[in-house]
């Protein structure tokens, strides 16, 4: 007998094998990610769908009628954001069965993610599935997949010490800031986009000492709201690079398709503010800063490849909690495996 | 009172020397260990191994009855004698972590390599200054000014460390126990502003002395002087003007106070030279024997 679940699949690139500057060619904006997701959802041979888009992963999740129906589902995103089938292919991965549901409880624990044990992968699955969802993208296998799989993350989370230890983003940076600038009560701070993980960062060096922070988004409301809640101020979008100059520590996290800070902009900056650093934080997907930026006297460039880097430093540490962690899901995994088979069993039935 | 006492200048000397190294060892094999080192252990080692240097100098000075500035290994003391006294000023005001190691190290490597050369020790003529306060201030501002330029060279190298470590993204080592660029940029600009001054000041005694004493001086000696002097206001005046600022400051200091040490050879040299013919010319004289 064939197997039922045989076609349950997911398809995906992350860190892992794909260096930043290949990820930023295959990421998506949430607009974009719905939308691949419910023209997935409306092909034939697919019953499920779910797309998970974060900064450091794509990941297509599916039951289809056919494993083959992967390939189709390959060549169809790459067509539709103009990415090279070769370069996905040669980055991307692909597991099905066991394997899928393996990985998914691997993911949301935080073991798959760049800063291993990190809790904020839970919220973005979570907030991914509820998208699916409410579209009806989602069935009976999925909803359980990913529902089974937040109770595994919270077992796992509990029973061994995975998070302990674990340094967040925000920690980094203000460790890099002491590092750039001692006192950090003399520092300005400046939040590009109102995203969560750059909210969090300058959420921890405001809790370090730094005194101003000033917020600009695209929308002006959401600058303003996340501004009031760090008690500092808002500026406009268009004029930030004009005020460039009174920030020591720019925090970037917009969802703008390219460059917000150039070289050229930086060496303009830099003239006016010869003696003081400047310590960019760049956490966007595609990246806010281009890399050459690095190269500017006086300036210190880190992305989310050299934060996460460097929270991992610790790893070595923590390798013996995360096996455990791995066991723990993998008797989670075996057990909903047998559970969903059964149920589709019961449905062929 | 300071004969009575059963030490000589040169094991004080030797007793400092070894201080100071132990106290470089010190916070060495702390650091690769991967911890921090105590201040309070190293800045007890610093303060015994300075107390003990002044021992010497001040026994050396009352042999010789005058400042002991009269060969390459009294001078290399007296800097190793300025660099820690400097750190002492500077230190607890501005909290500069892994200074007191930086500091340790180079005064352990002035004080113990003086020793190298035994002839470095050579007997010279008394009245090297010819017993002339203002000279004898010159030469003591002038030393202590390389002082403050040992110092800053040393602020300059832990300046370019930090910065390596943050450019090339490392976080643990050494790197997390300096203290940051900004305060490290921040001391080199107030050393530089301060040392210029003080070079300044000696260069002006100096001139005072060599006004009325042409023949006294050596030409080698003035023009070495007086470059090492122009250099570093060159750079005083560029940095004030925010020309040259942060890496490529810390690197004209560090290449600026190797070329003032390497110029104290020759400009010792040629005055020891001058004054023997002097003394010559003058009166037979009984040289001060070690």
């Amino acid at each position: 007998m064939s197997d039922v679940l045989e076609s349950l699949f997911v398809l995906g690139t992350s860190h892992h094998a794909t260096p930043l500057d290949v990820r930023e060619q295959f990421a998506l904006t949430p607009a974009q990610a719905l939308e691949l997701q419910l023209q997935l959802h409306s092909h034939d041979g697919i019953r499920e769908c779910l797309v998970l888009n974060t900064c450091n992963r794509l990941e297509i999740y599916g039951l289809a009628d056919r494993i083959e129906r992967v390939d189709e589902i390959r060549g169809l995103f790459c067509q539709k954001h103009n990415v090279s089938e070769v370069l996905f292919k040669q980055y991307a991965y692909s597991h099905n069965n066991l394997e899928t549901l393996q990985h998914i409880l691997e993911v949301s624990t935080g073991l798959d993610s760049q800063m291993v044990g990190e809790t904020e992968i839970l919220g973005q699955i979570k907030q991914a599935y509820t998208a699916a969802r409410d579209a009806k993208c989602t069935g009976n296998v999925l909803n359980r997949l990913f529902e089974k799989s937040f109770q595994a993350a919270k077992a796992a989370r509990t029973q061994t010490g995975i998070t302990r230890g674990q340094i967040s983003i925000g920690n980094v940076a203000v460790d890099l800031a002491s590092r750039i600038f001692g006192k950090l009560t003399q520092s300005r701070v400046l939040l590009l986009g109102s995203g969560e993980v750059g909210a969090k960062t300058a959420q921890a060096l405001k809790s370090r000492g730094v005194g101003d922070i000033t917020v600009s988004s695209r929308t002006f409301e959401n600058a303003h709201k996340l501004a009031h809640s760090l008690g500092g101020a808002a500026i406009d979008f268009e004029d930030f690079t004009e005020q460039l100059e009174h920030f020591d520590i720019i925090i970037c996290s917009t969802a703008a398709p390219g460059s917000l800070l150039t070289k050229e902009v930086m060496k303009q900056n830099m003239k006016q503010r010869p003696e003081r650093p400047c310590f960019l934080i760049d956490l966007a997907m595609p990246r806010d800063v281009d890399p050459a930026v690095e190269e500017v006297e006086n300036v210190y460039l880190y992305n989310l490849d050299d934060l996460s880097s460097i929270a991992n430093e610790n790893l070595a540490a923590r390798k013996a909690e995360i096996e455990n962690a791995r066991e723990i899901l993998k008797k989670y995994a075996w057990n909903l495996w047998l559970q969903l088979r059964r149920r589709e069993l019961m449905r062929k039935v | 009172m300071l004969n009575e006492i059963a030490m000589s200048d040169r094991n004080a000397f030797a007793a400092a020397a070894a201080i100071y190294g132990a106290a470089f060892l010190f916070g060495l094999i702390t650091l690769l260990m991967r911890r921090p080192y105590s201040r309070a252990v190293m800045f007890a080692l610093l303060v015994g191994a300075f107390l003990i240097q002044t021992l010497g100098l001040n026994l050396r000075g009352a042999e010789i009855k005058a400042c002991p500035l009269g060969n390459p290994f009294e001078i290399a003391q007296f800097l190793a004698w300025s660099l820690v006294l400097l750190f002492f000023i500077i230190g607890p005001v501005f909290r500069l972590r892994l200074l007191g190691f930086f500091t340790a190290g180079l005064a352990s490597l002035l004080a113990a390599g003086s020793f190298i050369v035994p002839s470095w020790d050579r007997a010279y003529p008394p009245g090297i200054f010819g017993g002339n306060p203002w000279i004898e201030l010159h030469a003591a501002l002038a030393i202590f000014s390389y002082g403050i330029f040992a110092i800053l060279s040393l602020v300059s190298v832990m300046f370019l460390i930090q910065q390596h470590g943050l450019k090339k993204k490392q976080f643990k080592g050494v790197y997390q126990y300096l203290p940051s660029v900004q305060q490290l940029d921040l001391m080199a600009k107030r050393l530089l502003i301060t040392g210029v001054i003080v070079l300044s000041a000696s260069l002006i005694f100096g001139a005072v002395f060599w006004v009325n004493n042409h023949d006294l001086v050596p030409v080698f000696k003035l023009v070495a002087t007086c470059l090492i002097w122009l250099g570093y206001l060159t750079v005083f005046v560029l940095r004030i003007q925010k020309k040259l600022v942060t890496r490529r400051h810390a690197i004209a200091c560090i290449i600026l106070f190797v070329l003032a040490m390497a110029s104290l050879w020759p400009i010792q040299s040629a005055q020891s030279a001058q004054s023997a013919q002097s003394a010559r010319d003058s009166e037979p004289s009984t040289h001060v024997e070690r």
